[in-house]
């Protein structure tokens, strides 16, 4: 079973960032790097088809590029008939499918390629079945659990959506990305308590990913209440830290936060810690403001004036 | 980079002469029938800086420290990647054209 736990995927840091869109910029405009930014797209799970598309069909439709790559071709068929199907090129998705079942005859991998061309034209009884073939073969493929409830979220069947990955987190319950899953989905249907829990395991399970902090910070405020509201600033507080004071977002959670509260206790038992940070964050937020928008910064002052941050 | 190779050079070398100036002093102990107890202080001063400039290249040499900081810049996260086990294609994109010219030629 701990073998078919998926591995976690790195997240993205501002330097990896900037690379892709540098390397993008230039595959883009022939300078070369194709290969280079279609592995990075690849590794940081980089959502950018239009992009994938161009520079793999280049890549493909250049006979000696590709006889470069070895190996490494069908990676690449694989990766441009995904994004082919997110752009609804699907003629190109079959072509690049057909190539590699040819290569690849009775393949599991291939035929999960054939099911998602089956979503992509939108035929979910089809794609059902054919995940259903596959399951059959191997019952632990967690790809193909996770596409069953892709189908039920692309239907708009949320409640099913939920049933299933509440199902499929009993079996494989440290797949972080499952996790994540549901609990966009609780905050698209407004169960904030219930995206609460499952950012908390997220915070337990990955503790130096600031994001996690700020959506579970994020999550706390709007549930409201003094208790959640305190609890919301320390996250924030959290993310601050971790982002060494460069998650805006965070900053202006903290001013809001403490307002929040203010209006809450009526001004009654302020921690004087507490009134040290929300300076600091508004401080620091207007600094921010003057550097790199001049022009909002007086809108910025007036605004922590109101909320008396000022 | 060049800097690092040329000091673990140097460092590698003064270690060799070091070894080859103890061998040295062992065989004029041995003429004077004197007892080897340690290597005279030259010989280990050498030692020291040869040890020096060899770690100091051996951490230099291979490539540039990373920072352990969270909130650095190669450390930073800035975005989670795209959830894509959980991709779905009814979405906006299917609305804006394409481009027809895109074919895989076989």
């Amino acid at each position: 079973m701990a073998a078919a736990v998926a591995a976690v995927a790195a997240a993205t840091t501002a330097e990896d960032e900037a690379r892709l869109l540098r390397l993008e910029e230039q595959a883009e405009h022939g300078g070369g790097g194709a290969w280079d930014y279609l592995c990075l797209a690849r590794r940081l799970r980089a959502r950018r088809p239009a992009h994938v598309l161009r520079v793999g069909l280049a890549l493909l439709n250049n006979a000696s590029a590709r006889s470069g790559l070895a190996s490494e071709q069908w990676t690449l068929y694989e990766q441009v008939a995904t994004a082919a199907m997110d752009c609804q090129r699907l003629d190109v998705a079959k072509d690049c499918i057909g190539v590699l079942s040819k290569q690849f005859p009775g393949s599991t991998r291939v035929a999960r390629l054939e099911a998602l061309l089956f979503e992509a034209k939108s035929e979910w009884a089809e794609a059902e079945r054919a995940y259903t073939q596959i399951l059959e073969i191997n019952p632990f493929d967690q790809i193909v659990h996770k596409r069953k409830i892709a189908i039920a979220k692309a239907q708009g069947n949320m409640s099913l959506a939920i049933g299933y990955l509440n199902k499929y987190l009993e079996l494989f319950m440290a797949d972080h990305d499952a996790w994540r899953e549901l609990a966009e989905t609780y905050v698209s249907l407004q169960m904030y308590k219930q995206a609460a829990f499952c950012y908390e395991e997220l915070i337990l399970s990955q503790p130096t990913i600031p994001l996690y902090h700020i959506a579970y910070a994020e999550v706390l405020y709007t549930m409201g209440g003094l208790e959640n509201l305190q609890t919301a600033k320390k996250y924030y507080a959290s993310t601050i830290q971790l982002t060494g004071g460069k998650n805006t977002r965070a900053l202006f959670g903290v001013c809001l936060c403490t307002s929040a509260i203010n209006q809450l206790t009526k001004g009654r038992n302020k921690e004087e810690e507490g009134s040290e940070l929300q300076r600091l964050a508004a401080e620091v937020l207007l600094n921010n403001y003057k550097q790199q928008a001049p022009s909002k910064a007086p809108l910025i002052s007036s605004l922590l004036k109101n909320m008396k941050l000022s | 980079m060049g800097i690092g190779y040329v000091v673990g050079v140097l460092g590698g070398a003064i270690l060799a002469h070091a070894a080859y100036a103890t061998i040295q002093y062992r065989a004029v102990l041995k003429i004077t029938e004197e007892e080897f107890s340690r290597p005279p202080m030259d010989v280990m001063m050498e030692l020291l800086l040869g040890l020096v400039l060899c770690m100091w290249a051996g951490l230099a040499v291979p490539t540039k420290f990373l920072s352990v900081l969270p909130h650095s810049d190669e450390n930073r996260i800035v975005s989670l990647p795209a959830n894509l086990d959980f991709m779905i294609f009814n979405h906006r994109g299917r609305a804006l054209p394409s481009d027809s010219d895109l074919k895989l030629h076989t």
